[in-house]
């Protein structure tokens, strides 16, 4: 551009911007007015550039964090999901990382059961995104509890490893996220006949995930919430055949200590209810 | 004569008391680190001597990115480079992003930090694309305070790199160049200069690239980007997933003339190739820059 062809008298820098994103996110052509073209083509032309790739460089983000949920639906379904997302929920995140958070909840909006089991894949694929790189937080396992004495074993209490999380699914989400991980042909979406739950958690560097059965899944939760053993044995005695209660909690115990699903343990003094420091550093 | 009041001694250069204000070393031929490579590169040991990490694929809490970066960062200097800094956003900046930059930094002691000389959105939103700026009084003026913000906040002078634009703003009072010579003085910040966004840019926009070549400063420009494009004939396309193209490494080699030894990377986003590709093109960058600069020694 020569200083001959230079306007004087455009929009200040804030009025630019917002023209700018207005007719990148809404179509919105004021913007025209205000930037040039060059020798072989108009300014329309190049600033298209801009509005492709906006829209594909966020296409390829949740295609990227939902690939198994891509496969499920197909490209073309994928994407009209995936734009209607777009155009619904701009990026409000510096990182990238975090922009398809909300996916897997705008998927449900739809109706079917499909949807609901796109929306279940996918928060499948966001919870396990998550344990990839969240905190890295302790890890317990059996030689802590060995430590402990066995007259406090009844009030000890657990603390979650930081990674895990617990996800609640109402469709067959999970058979079908294990078979397209194992590129097999998934089964079809259907609503199951009672809620399943699934656990999700970082062991060493790699994601992990395993339904939990509904009486272990009610102890996780109740473990979370500060419940100590003794108590967990209670509750499963109410739930089921009160004889094997605290075999089949130390069971589950077992299996959470060998698999690093639990960041800390802590006897809890008696009265009041603050726990004793024992929580391995 | 530059269409712009030179305003250097009413903003002071960055003066910090940090230990980082010295100008960033010479650290010879690298590539941008990319997840695909992570295994090769802690395997192989291969002929790089440096990375450039993408900040904000290590700004997350904790498993893999982090522990590979540490890994990679026990062998190599790192430099960490950004794309959400937003520097010419009339948004005010996001805290939160600042203050995990700071910590990824403080982690990871890079050798310098940059971003691109753009914005990325504004009323809370980011379009996550690097896009243009008018080369205003009134645009200069605001990103010189912002540079000054971020670089007291990081207690050192940042980089900022040339973008490749699609449109110009009619209304701008002075060159792409000039502007960032300006940004120069009045902040002390450093350049990443974009061999291929210059070349993208130039022909956009109907100008001379060898006219920016000569216009920035060359004691500023730290870093080199060489990468590839796509090249639509009306047009040129900044996908940085191609080969470095042959008018691109002419440009290179103006550049290299003009400001002599710079710390190279070939930066590749997008069909990234196996490792020892990705090294054998940059053997290219290397063999070119030593037939130029004789004298040059690799760290």
């Amino acid at each position: 551009m020569t200083p001959q062809e230079r306007r004087e008298g455009g929009p200040s820098l804030h009025e630019l911007q917002a023209l700018l994103q207005a007719a990148i996110l809404n179509g919105d052509d004021k913007i025209l007015s205000f930037v040039s073209g060059n020798s072989r083509t108009d300014a329309a032309t190049l600033f298209s550039v801009y509005r492709n790739a906006y829209r594909g460089r966020l296409l390829e983000i949740l295609a990227n964090d939902f690939p198994l949920c891509r496969r499920f639906v197909g490209d073309d379904e994928f994407e009209r999901i995936a734009l209607d997302f777009i155009n619904a929920h701009p990026s409000r995140t510096q990182n990238a990382r975090w922009f398809g958070a909300g996916f897997p909840e705008y998927a449900a909006r739809m109706a079917t059961i499909e949807a609901s089991a796109v929306s279940e894949l996918a928060a499948i694929e966001k919870a396990l995104a998550d344990a990839f790189d969240s905190g890295d937080g302790t890890v317990i396992g059996l030689d802590e509890l060995v430590q402990i004495p066995p007259e406090d074993w009844s009030r000890l209490t657990f603390k979650p490893h930081v990674t895990s999380a617990e996800l609640i699914v109402r469709t067959n989400a999970f058979d079908i996220w294990l078979a397209l991980k194992d590129d097999a042909e998934p089964p079809e979406a259907r609503r199951l006949p009672e809620d399943g739950r699934l656990l999700i958690w970082r062991q060493g560097n790699r994601p992990m995930i395993r339904p939990m059965p509904y009486e272990e899944a009610m102890i996780w939760v109740e473990s979370a919430k500060g419940v100590p053993f003794s108590g967990l044995c209670e509750l499963m005695a109410t739930f089921d055949d009160p004889e094997n209660a605290a075999l089949r909690a130390a069971g589950y115990l077992q299996g959470w200590l060998v698999s690093g699903v639990l960041g800390s343990v802590s006897v809890q003094q008696s009265r009041p209810a603050a726990a004793r420091g024992m929580g391995v550093p | 004569m530059p269409a712009v009041m030179t305003r250097a001694d009413a903003a002071p250069q960055w003066r910090g008391q940090s230990g980082h204000d010295a100008k960033p070393k010479y650290l010879g031929f690298g590539l941008g680190l990319r997840p695909q490579h992570y295994t090769d590169i802690l395997d192989s040991a291969p002929a790089v001597d440096w990375f450039e990490v993408i900040s904000e694929n290590y700004m997350v809490d904790g498993g893999q990115p982090l522990q590979m970066l540490d890994r990679i960062r026990a062998r190599y200097p790192i430099v960490m480079h950004g794309v959400s800094l937003s520097i010419a956003s009339t948004t005010p900046f996001d805290e939160r992003y600042l203050a995990d930059l700071k910590a990824l930094a403080e982690r990871t002691e890079p050798e310098f930090i940059s971003d691109h000389l753009c914005w990325t959105g504004v009323h809370g939103i980011n379009l996550h694309d690097l896009l243009p700026i008018p080369y205003t009084r009134e645009a200069l003026d605001h990103v010189v305070s912002r540079v000054h913000h971020v670089q007291q906040y990081l207690q050192r002078p940042i980089a900022l790199e040339n973008v490749s634009t699609y449109v110009q703003f009619p209304h701008s009072e002075m060159t792409e160049w000039d502007f960032i010579t300006e940004l120069t003085k009045r902040t002390g910040c450093w350049l990443v200069f974009d061999v291929n966004n210059v070349f993208v840019s130039a022909f956009n926009h109907d100008w001379d690239a060898q006219a920016f070549i000569d216009g920035i400063p060359a004691d500023r420009v730290v870093q080199f980007h060489l990468a590839g494009h796509e090249h639509n004939m009306t047009h040129i396309i900044d996908t940085h997933d191609a080969l470095v193209p042959e008018e691109v490494w002419g440009l290179y080699r103006s550049a290299v003339k003009r400001f002599g030894p710079v710390s190279t990377i070939i930066e590749r986003d997008d069909n990234i190739p196996p490792l020892h590709e990705m090294v054998e093109e940059l053997s290219v960058a290397r063999s070119i820059a030593q037939d130029m600069l004789p004298e040059l020694r690799m760290p």
